[in-house]
């Protein structure tokens, strides 16, 4: 008896060493894939947004940014979450399957019918359910997708809904698309109510049959009866691992699209690339050859055979209806889109010629939209000049007629610029773009009507202060007639062809298209 | 603590109605349990009858038929058994499953039918993009946890209970030695948990970054392409990255970890019951005849036990979610509601004259927007507001929709305060038309229908041709059932508002509010539209809030807002007579020849 119990203790420790073991190699496991997995993740992370750094405007829009934006992080958690699990699983499940596959078949040869029958019970139920469970996924992610846009645009339309008092049938066009969504989702659970039971009551009933076949085969072969409890165990083992192989491909297809949606970002080519020229001294004179240019998927070209040249130091209007090409006139410039044909020249070289770093220094443009990013006041001027100096950034500020407001604010050019720059009127962003514009003294600056948000005063001080900028070819887009009267040059623009190019004064005189555009905003002298 | 009573309430809340179906539920579970609980004693039974069927027959001793039909016999409970278990598990999911899809469906249609009733204020103040992500993330998450972890947690704790009878039952003593270790398990578990739920908050916080940090620079890839900011956006980008990794690392480590430590406590658990076993049948507490058996019973159950704690461990991280998503979507479910009047006076239109009277307002306190501001329009009358941005125009609109109420003095139509009127009235009396056009995803008919789903295919044709869209909208392949949404754009800038203008005529409002209706068009379109406006307002009281004054020279009266406060106020001649702020915006904006 005290012997054993000494055995008894024996095998007490030989556990707890077991314990141990199993905890440290748990925890080492855990701690390996989980810094594989993210390793992992942040490197495609990485990649793909550097591959993003390499893009176009065109591979941008073709992408939509809020499109790229999502890919890069709700895509991303998908594909990190499909690591993890095949980490965690992918050496355990074939190990496990095939080595208890043999062990079965050893334990109790004569049996082998059973296993077999049981794995393709098993292969049918998991392709019978993932079948229809593939359908009711597919509905259920777009059924998703609808309920967030309906709920999206309830949020941008509130003042809508509210003032037509609409509160009530939003309400029921939401409730269709959720009760089609509850179905959907109910539909999979129902599924899964009845794979996970069946799973269970085929692997018992394996049990059963089991036990029954080795009663049948006491006479002919007596070893079954030891062997069949080990073959139980056997059998439950093969039917752990197809449980867990067959949720990894669940969770595989549904991350499968994830992948190929980041593909797709890596797949592209960036469509516009550089040249590795050295930088060249460029004056501001801007030369357009026979240009025609049409967006990526269009039927028709945006710009048609425009050929106009300008001079250095002149200052350029660009007027047209909404839609007649101006904005995409001066995107060509920077090459933020190239032309499909003819050329872009500034200091009498195309601009296909420069390098990277010698165009976006010589040409800078202010967009009509205000985007400023996260930081300080001073982060986002030097981003158009990099060593800008407390000196260059007050000047550019004095051009712009952000000074004022600038040194108001108690940290003045360190002060910060919040998310979505929240604490910034329209008007004070569009002043902090156009200074980030002028502040590398540009050879060519592009105003793409970005001084709309401007009060009438300000405009016409911002505007005064560009004619200064003697040495910087000015472009600038307007929808007001008014911002471009005293311009040297005004380029009339009408579905995509140049239709006019002279002064204020010859236009009025001789091009229809712009006498039109004068008459609506042509004032009456008082009577 | 607090977040946990929380949201245990708002899952009542939500569960409470599905009551029968939770019995339904836990019978099935306890059913389910006690079956598995059951299934391996009649397995022990079949093994026992099987051997001594064998040893009958291999020794050819009489008997063996009587010992097969033993044998044929415990198959066939154990065949039944079977089937019934997996009978209750089906019910007990499929109940289960239904009634989380229809109380996720509950939560998220209150949710948006919550957020028709809030006022514009809160729209304003919270982004977007927060109340969205309730109805996708937390929505997810809770129906995920509820999804997943209810039936673990109701089997869970039903095979505990099972497991502490039969252990109890068994043998008490052992039963306390098996249990003795679960306490410290269970600080243990608590550790690990809350270790790790300081990294998954860390780690949230971290991803929200890098998503922030990714979102504004992807938005204003413009601006980094036209300034070559291409190597220092990555670099930013790589230290976010860096920390998500980390605190993502730290956290799945933690969570990661309660697993294998719980698998290790279970082996150390069965250590200790083996040594007390060994102990008490040495010691003579137990008979000795049956010591082994019941050790060897007692580690099976010692291992069970443990499972089932280390499952419901592990299943924190989703619970913990849930719990979150529940206190998130409460948060929108307890703010306050637009006040509308009980008994609100209803509206015919407007009969005599709009009013404000000595109107302050603020959106924030300490700002002042309008200052004792004092309007008055008669029937018919066009009221034109100009001003620089930031001086109030568009606050005036706020007010006289009650998007916003005054802070003091009042809103009144036909000397009644708006405070007074039933809200839907009031606002089914008043049209908008705003600068961003919003349109629907949906059909053009249904578009131009939106204020009045039930209209007549003539009534929407007129209000087009009204708004001069018709025309356009004819030479479309589908007509008026074109599909319309944010992302195809079949319409220009103009066009959308037109459609929109048609859309506010089909309502036919009293009192007609423009608010910068065409600042987002070019001039020549600006002409067209105004055409289209001019139809509009004939016969209308309205308000028409400029930026460019093109559009207002005909109004009956111009008023000239700065800082909150009328400065200027008469038509065009005067104002110009007057030569002030008016004037000068005037001069600045036209040319002349």
């Amino acid at each position: 008896m005290k012997e054993d119990q000494n055995d008894v203790n024996h095998y007490g420790i030989y556990l707890l060493v077991i314990a141990t073991i199993g905890l440290i190699a748990g925890v080492i496991n855990t701690i390996a894939s989980a810094s594989t997995a993210q390793g992992m993740i942040a490197d495609i992370r990485e990649t793909a947004f550097k591959k993003i750094q390499t893009f176009s405007f065109g591979n941008i829009e073709k992408f939509s940014a809020g499109n790229l934006a999502v890919r890069l992080t709700n895509d991303m958690n998908q594909v990190q979450n499909l690591i993890m699990m095949v980490l965690q699983t992918i050496i355990r499940i074939p190990f496990l399957f095939i080595g208890s596959f043999v062990l079965a078949m050893n334990s109790i040869p004569s049996l082998w019918w059973i296993i077999v029958v049981l794995v393709i019970l098993v292969f049918v139920i998991t392709f019978l359910s993932f079948g229809r469970m593939g359908k009711h996924f597919g509905a259920i992610q777009r059924l998703i997708d609808r309920t967030n846009n309906l709920a999206k645009e309830n949020l941008m339309g509130v003042r809508i809904v509210k003032s037509f008092v609409q509160e009530e049938n939003q309400d029921k066009k939401f409730k269709e698309t959720s009760d089609e969504l509850e179905k959907h989702t109910a539909s999979v659970g129902i599924l899964f109510s009845i794979m996970i039971p069946a799973f269970m009551l085929v692997a018992n009933l394996a049990v059963v049959a089991s036990i029954y076949f080795v009663g049948n085969l006491v006479d002919s072969d007596p070893q079954a009866v030891a062997a069949i409890a080990s073959f139980m165990n056997y059998l439950m083992q093969i039917m752990m691992s197809i449980i867990m192989g067959g949720m990894m491909m669940m969770g595989a297809s549904r991350a499968a699209i994830s992948i190929k949606r980041i593909n797709e970002i890596m797949n592209t080519q960036p469509d516009i690339t550089f040249v590795d020229a050295p930088d060249y001294d460029l004056d501001g004179s801007v030369e357009f050859d026979n240009v025609s240019f049409r967006y990526f998927g269009e039927d028709q070209d945006t710009l048609k055979n425009i050929s106009f040249s300008v001079e250095p130091g002149e200052m350029v209007g660009i007027v047209g209806a909404t839609g007649s090409g101006k904005s995409t006139l001066a995107q060509l410039i920077p090459r933020l889109f190239d032309p499909q044909k003819g050329s872009i020249k500034i200091g009498g070289k195309d601009v296909k010629q420069l390098n990277e770093h010698n165009l976006h220094s010589s040409v800078a443009m202010v967009l009509q939209k205000a985007i400023l990013f996260s930081g300080t006041i001073a982060d986002n001027l030097k981003q158009g000049k990099s060593d800008a100096t407390v000196e260059d950034m007050q000047r550019a500020a004095k051009i712009s007629q952000a000074e004022e407001f600038i040194e108001e604010r108690p940290e003045k050019y360190d002060d910060i610029v919040e998310e979505r720059s929240a604490n910034f009127s329209g008007g004070q962003k569009q002043r902090l773009s156009i200074a980030r514009g002028v502040i590398g003294t540009p050879k060519v600056l592009i105003l793409d009507d970005s001084t709309s948000a401007l009060d009438a005063k300000s405009e016409k001080l911002v505007k005064e202060a560009l004619d200064k900028m003697t040495g910087t070819t000015k472009f600038i887009i307007a929808e007001k007639i008014s911002s471009v009267v005293n311009a040297d040059k005004i380029l009339v623009m009408n579905d995509g062809e140049l239709v006019g190019v002279g002064t204020h004064k010859e236009l009025v005189e001789g091009n229809d298209i712009y006498s039109e555009i004068f008459e609506t905003q042509k004032g009456r002298r008082d009577k | 603590m607090h977040e946990f009573r929380d949201s245990m309430k708002f899952f009542y809340r939500y569960l409470k109605q599905y009551k029968l179906s939770f019995l339904v539920a836990l019978v099935m579970t306890v059913i389910a349990v006690y079956l598995q609980v059951q299934a391996p004693v009649f397995i022990g039974d079949a093994l026992n009858k099987l051997v001594s069927y064998a040893g009958i027959k291999m020794t050819h001793a009489p008997g063996a038929d009587h010992a097969w039909d033993l044998f044929i016999g415990v198959i066939w409970s154990l065949l039944l058994y079977y089937v019934f278990n997996a009978l209750a598990n089906f019910i007990q999911s499929i109940v289960l499953s239904i009634s989380i899809a229809k109380s996720t469906n509950e939560m998220r249609t209150g949710l948006f039918s919550k957020l028709q009733k809030l006022t514009v204020a809160f729209f304003d103040r919270k982004s977007d993009g927060d109340i969205l992500s309730r109805f996708t993330s937390d929505l997810d998450n809770i129906y995920n946890a509820m999804n997943q972890v209810l039936s673990q947690l109701m089997t869970g704790i039903a095979l505990l209970i099972g497991l502490l009878i039969m252990m109890f039952d068994k043998n008490a003593q052992l039963a306390w030695v098996t249990i003795a270790s679960v306490p410290v398990s269970i600080i243990l578990a608590a550790f690990i948990i809350v270790k790790a739920r300081k990294y998954v908050d860390i780690q949230q916080d971290e991803v929200g970054k890098l998503n922030g940090y990714i979102n504004e620079r992807i938005t204003g890839q413009k601006i980094i392409i036209t300034n070559s900011l291409q190597e220092e956006t990555v670099e930013g980008f790589k230290v976010h990255n860096e920390q998500v990794r980390k605190a993502t690392l730290k956290g799945q480590i933690y969570s990661g970890m309660i697993f294998p430590v719980m698998q290790g406590m279970s082996l150390v658990n069965t250590a200790i019951v083996i040594f007390f076993g060994s102990y008490l049948a040495v010691h003579g507490d137990i008979d000795k005849t049956v010591a082994l058996g019941l050790v060897v019973t007692f580690v099976q159950y010692s291992q069970q036990f443990y499972n089932q704690i280390a499952q419901l461990a592990s299943s924190y991280s989703m619970i913990q979610l849930a719990i979150t998503g529940a206190r998130r979507v409460d948060e929108m479910l307890d703010e306050t509601e637009e006040v509308n009047p009980p008994n609100g006076i209803q509206i015919d239109g407007v009969e005599k004259d709009i009013k404000l009277e000595n109107v302050d307002f603020q959106y924030l306190p300490d700002k002042p927007i309008l200052k004792d501001v004092n309007i008055q329009v008669d029937k018919g009358q066009m009221i034109a507001l100009v001003g620089p941005t930031g001086s109030g125009k568009t606050t005036v609109m706020n007010l006289m929709n009650r998007f916003y109420d005054v802070n003091k003095g009042s809103v009144k139509f036909d000397d009644v305060d708006i405070r007074d009127l039933d809200l839907g009235s009031l606002r089914s009396h008043v049209g908008i038309v705003l600068q961003e056009s919003v349109l629907f995803s949906g059909t053009i008919r249904e578009n131009i229908a939106f204020g009045k789903p039930d209209a007549t295919d003539e009534e929407v044709i007129a209000a087009a041709k009204q708004a001069h869209i018709h025309s356009f909208v004819e030479t479309l392949e589908k007509g008026y059932d074109t599909k319309v949404s944010e992302e195809n754009n079949i319409f220009s800038t103009g066009q959308k508002q037109l459609i929109s203008i048609a859309r506010t005529i089909l309502t036919d409002p009293s009192l007609l509010i423009l608010d910068e209706a065409t600042s987002n068009v070019d001039t020549v379109t600006e002409a067209r539209i105004q055409k289209a406006m001019n139809n509009v307002i004939k016969g209308r009281t309205s308000f028409v809030i400029a930026h460019r004054l093109k559009t207002i020279l005909n109004a009956d009266r111009i008023i000239v807002l700065k800082y909150g406060e009328i400065i200027e106020e008469g038509n065009h001649e005067e104002l110009m007579k007057e030569n002030g702020f008016y004037a000068e915006l005037y001069n600045n904006q036209f040319v002349f020849e």
